[in-house]
């Protein structure tokens, strides 16, 4: 059962770039982890295992290029191993929208990166669609909607 | 200018040179937005732009609350970009908890029943699928069940799904007007089922067997606000009753859809390649794992319930699953998710012992493997799994032995645990070999995990009985010379105790020379750094207590009187600093002084004793003033009082049991225990200046003996035994800190073994504070309390204080902490352990009070 708490990209520098949360936390424990979990996730050397004990959870993350994509997870409930292949799916997802994705891309369009995770998790951190073309059709039509920026009737 | 699109507010941010300058730009910018966003007259477009920058600053976690009602305006807008946007930024900067969800409400009523946009009412679903309040979920249920009751969008229809499961899980109540057809309809209409409705269907199935424990606590409650729930014999028969109820309405449908979902997971693991779905030649192994879990969740209810409606399909669940292990490709990463999650539901069903041993072997394949990550959920897996199967898992112990050689610390720790949780009587010898092979290996970093092995080594020799005394011994003389720098000193006497114990004086004497070797000869010395203080330690106590049987060894070159008394003398002017160190070192000078003969020799030891009457420590002084009284006394008198330490019994009986226990995270109690070592120490010193002053009328060996007792472990149990114990000095009282029942306290469970009583601190606000006061009427140990509070609030507790394990009529205590709304009250089990055997009880128990 996926129930991923909170999500954070953050750079090599340790600068997040981007957090989205599934667990209602305080203000206080959200600065706290998005402050304690970047160095720590920085500091493990590349062959270590991607799974890493933290507070009163777990937390799972992968490294794309310059990038670390963390997941804080509920242990128990979460397997390990599938939030892995989530966060690689999301990677795959924004790479074949973006073409060729890069840090520079979800700085910049982190609108984008929120919609698309938004179409892949929702509620409490649930899987929601499993479907990468699922997901991208919906958000290129969207993209679409906004520009054209007239509410049509769509019939589906 | 500049600053004025998103990107380049980006890009000044990046640009920045100095930390400095970037915080002047986002402060400056913030601000404007501030001022920006209070414009009611702002164009539409603007009014996005800084929407935007704000959700900048939020990634970059600035303050952005001020920006939360701009956002629930967006949302209100028809543009759709705006709505798009405004729903992105309500759901980063709003959360559950917010007043502002209330602003939501109308505008989310709207959205959801927006008939011309699908777009629209997706985005509202989602926003809602974060920020459902319960109260939100009340007003917007009917919403969400009229899109799955009409809605033909697939699309529409996951992300409804998903809402629902949310809506259930936040507010149990909901069940009520729930009906379950609404799911098992979708699930049977084929061209509405895709991947992701199927998720969403999953889901709600998930959430209302969650909700089960919840749902049945609020029939209850309803029941008694009508006023007739009096008695506990009534309660009970109102929780049969909301059994049956919950069983009946909202379960009995839901059963048919188990074996449609086997077929769903049975096509999905048989099937090859779906370009939408697949995952290295996986297909859909998301909607897979989700699956497996789902059915894991049915049966466990079943088992709950005693349902055989559930519990019919559950031979054919261990047929699923078999197919699914032999099946399942383990070389492909998605594939070993599958298999990992198969063993999971089967060990957490507890299922047939085939099933069992086909789940270990999985697990073990994982081990052999290179992936850390594969490795790491195996061994943590089959941690959990050794009392089920613990043969099974002993099979694989080359491969958990190869993972304490891992690269990874968190690999080695669980590979540690994993190795003590296998060993018995028969794989003693060759797992201990592993353990000394892996202290050999350990560098700084590893402090932790070798105190833990040394800890547990120390228990395991104390929980099988060891027939080689030699082997025994040798395995202790290795890891003292291996860590001991990092061996604790309560541990340290353990060692000395095992040391003293050992009955086999051939065997004694073999390792003792072998000690002293290390200790004496200067090339291999050598290989016992300085700060090895548990080594000398060791050695230091081993000649004043073992003179006679190193004498006597073959090799008097190395060992004799000179010798020995260099090596305390040396010890003397290198540590100077440690007093503990000192201490030993001057008792092992007396003892030494008794045996030998060597007029230069005892010269040598008398000054080493009188140099210390003039110490700045207290404790060593009077120690060296009255060592040096019994120094000259006639031999024959000396003897007498210095003789050899009897056998020490070793009162360690209620942390033995603790250790045996599967591995848990450690709490501080160690610290703590280390930290009572060093006050009882003391406190052995100022026993000994004070009971010294009638030096003939108590037994020597006895006073020495203290020495050794200091462990906090025989404190405790010693002031805890006898009621007189208690009153003895300061310190023994500050050591067991008795908890007095407050006069105020009020009984809420009583058992022939155990009384719990309460004591209500504080209360109202939004939380309250109590007290839990756990009395014991016969001994018991290992007292563990759980408690749970109404889905409304949340409960932090405290540990039990001042211990987990009580005598008869002692009492110890647990804070809690609630906060929330509604009314105040626990449901609290305690298991603890009785006679060795484990107890269950479990209560509930209302206050007057609400917060």
């Amino acid at each position: 059962m996926t129930q991923i708490k909170y999500m954070i990209l953050a750079s090599r520098q340790g600068k997040v770039r981007l957090v989205k949360w599934y667990t209602p936390y305080t203000p206080k424990e959200k600065t706290k982890i998005s402050k304690e979990l970047p160095p720590l996730i920085l500091s493990r050397k590349p062959k270590m295992c991607n799974i890493v004990e933290y507070s009163d959870h777990k937390v799972v993350y992968r490294r794309y290029a310059s990038l670390y994509f963390i997941c804080g997870i509920t242990p128990e409930a979460d397997n390990e191993l599938l939030t892995l292949e989530i966060i690689h799916r999301y990677v795959e997802t924004m790479d074949t929208y973006f073409g060729n994705v890069c840090e520079l891309d979800i700085i910049f369009n982190f609108g984008k990166a929120y919609a698309i995770l938004d179409e892949m998790l929702m509620c409490d951190g649930a899987i929601t669609e499993s479907s990468k073309r699922d997901v991208l059709s919906h958000i290129h039509s969207m993209d679409t909607m906004e520009g054209s920026d007239q509410l049509e009737r769509i019939t589906s | 200018m500049a600053g004025s699109s998103l990107k380049s507010f980006i890009k000044d941010v990046r640009n920045s040179k100095t930390l400095a300058e970037e915080r002047s730009i986002i402060t400056k910018e913030s601000a404007k937005i501030r001022t920006k966003l209070r414009d009611d007259h702002l164009p539409a477009e603007k009014k996005r732009k800084n929407i935007q920058k704000l959700l900048y600053l939020y990634i970059l976690g600035e303050k952005t609350h001020f920006g939360q009602v701009e956002s629930i305006n967006l949302v209100a807008s028809d543009d759709f970009a705006d709505k798009r946007l405004g729903y992105l930024a309500a759901m980063l900067l709003l959360d559950e908890s917010q007043d502002l969800l209330t602003l939501l409400t109308n505008v989310l009523n709207n959205d959801l029943n927006n008939h011309s946009n699908k777009y629209v009412v997706s985005l509202a679903l989602t926003a809602l699928g974060f920020l459902s309040s319960s109260e939100l979920a009340r007003d917007v249920y009917p919403d969400v069940e009229h899109l799955l009751s009409h809605s033909k969008d697939p699309f529409l229809l996951k992300k409804a799904l998903q809402c629902m499961a949310k809506l259930i899980a936040k507010d149990v109540s909901l069940l009520d007007t729930f009906s379950p057809e609404l799911i098992t309809g979708i699930l049977n209409n084929h061209s509405l089922c895709s991947h992701g409705v199927l998720l969403g269907v999953i889901k709600v199935l998930q959430s209302i067997l969650q909700s089960f424990t919840s749902y049945q606590e609020f029939l209850v409650e309803d029941e008694d606000e009508d006023g007739n729930g009096n008695g506990t014999h009534a309660k009970e028969n109102k929780v049969a009753e909301s059994n049956q109820e919950f069983f009946i309405r909202i379960l009995e449908p839901i059963i048919p859809v188990i074996p449609h979902l086997f077929m769903v997971l049975q096509n999905l693991n048989a099937k090859n390649f779906e370009p939408d779905f697949d995952v290295q030649g996986i297909c859909d192994p998301f909607l897979q794992v989700e699956l497996l879990h789902t059915l894991s969740l049915f049966f466990q209810l079943g088992d709950e319930l005693e349902s055989s409606e559930i519990l019919q399909y559950l031979n054919k669940f261990s047929d699923v699953l078999t197919q699914i292990a032999t099946n399942t490709d383990a070389n492909k990463s998605t594939g070993q998710t599958i298999l990992y999650e198969t063993t999971r539901t089967i060990f957490s069903l507890n299922l047939d012992q085939p099933l069992r041993i086909l789940g270990v072997n999985i697990l073990a394949k994982f081990l052999s493997g290179r992936d850390n990550n594969i490795k790491y959920v195996a061994l943590n897996t089959l941690l959990k799994v050794v009392p089920q199967e613990p043969k099974a898992v002993q099979r694989h112990k080359k491969f958990i032995s190869r993972c304490l050689r891992d690269f990874d610390i968190f690999i080695r720790k669980r590979a540690l645990e994993l190795t003590f949780a296998i060993l018995d009587e028969a794989n003693i010898v060759e797992l201990v070999d592993e353990l000394l092979h892996f202290l050999e290996r350990t560098t700084e970093d590893d402090k932790s995990l070798i105190l833990f092995t040394v800890e547990r080594l120390v228990d395991v020799f104390d929980m099988y009985p060891i027939t080689n005394e030699k082997w025994q011994l040798q395995v202790f003389f290795q890891i003292m010379k291996l860590v001991g720098r990092h061996i604790a000193s309560d541990k340290i006497s353990d060692i000395l105790i095992i040391i003293n114990n050992a009955k086999n004086s051939t065997s004694k004497r073999d390792v003792l020379v072998d000690m002293m070797k290390y200790s004496l000869d200067e090339k291999l010395s050598l290989e016992i750094p300085e700060e090895n203080v548990c080594w000398q330690l060791a050695s230091i106590w081993c000649i004043g207590e073992y003179v006679d049987i190193l004498l006597e060894s073959q090799d008097a070159a190395l060992i004799n009187q000179r010798s020995l008394t260099d090596y305390l003398c040396r010890c003397n002017t290198r540590y100077n600093e440690d007093n503990r160190l000192i201490n030993y070192t001057l008792t092992a000078a007396l003892k030494l002084s008794a045996k030998i003969e060597d007029t230069k020799c005892l010269e040598d030891l008398r000054q080493l004793i009188v140099r210390h009457t003039r110490d700045p420590d207290l404790m060593l002084q009077t120690k060296s003033v009255q060592y040096e009284l019994i120094f000259r006394q006639p031999k024959a008198v000396k003897r007498a009082i210095l003789e050899t330490m009897p056998n020490f019994e070793k009162p360690h009986k209620h942390e033995k049991s603790s250790s045996s226990k599967p591995v848990k995270p450690r709490n501080n109690q160690p610290k703590e225990s280390n930290l009572l070592f060093d006050l009882l120490q003391n406190d052995n010193g100022s026993k000994t200046s004070g009971e010294k002053k009638q030096p003939s009328s108590i037994p020597q060996s006895d006073l020495l003996a203290d020495l050794f007792k200091g462990t906090p472990s025989t404190d405790r149990t010693s002031s805890r035994s006898s009621a007189d114990a208690r009153g003895i000095g300061l310190l023994s009282q500050s050591a067991s800190e008795t908890v007095q029942l407050p006069t105020q306290s009020v009984k809420i469970h009583d058992s022939d073994s155990l009384q719990v009583f309460t004591h209500l601190l504080s209360c109202g606000n939004g939380s309250s504070q109590l007290e839990m006061y756990f009395k014991a009427l016969q001994p018991i140990e290992e007292i563990q309390s759980f408690c749970a509070v109404p889905k409304t609030q949340k409960l932090t507790m405290g540990q039990l204080h001042p211990q987990n394990s009580l005598q008869t009529d002692d009492v110890c205590k647990q804070s809690l902490k609630i906060t929330g709304t509604g009314k105040l009250k626990l449901r609290v089990k305690v298991n603890f352990n009785k006679n060795g055997n484990p107890v269950n009880q479990q209560f509930d128990y209302k206050f007057d009070g609400s917060l």
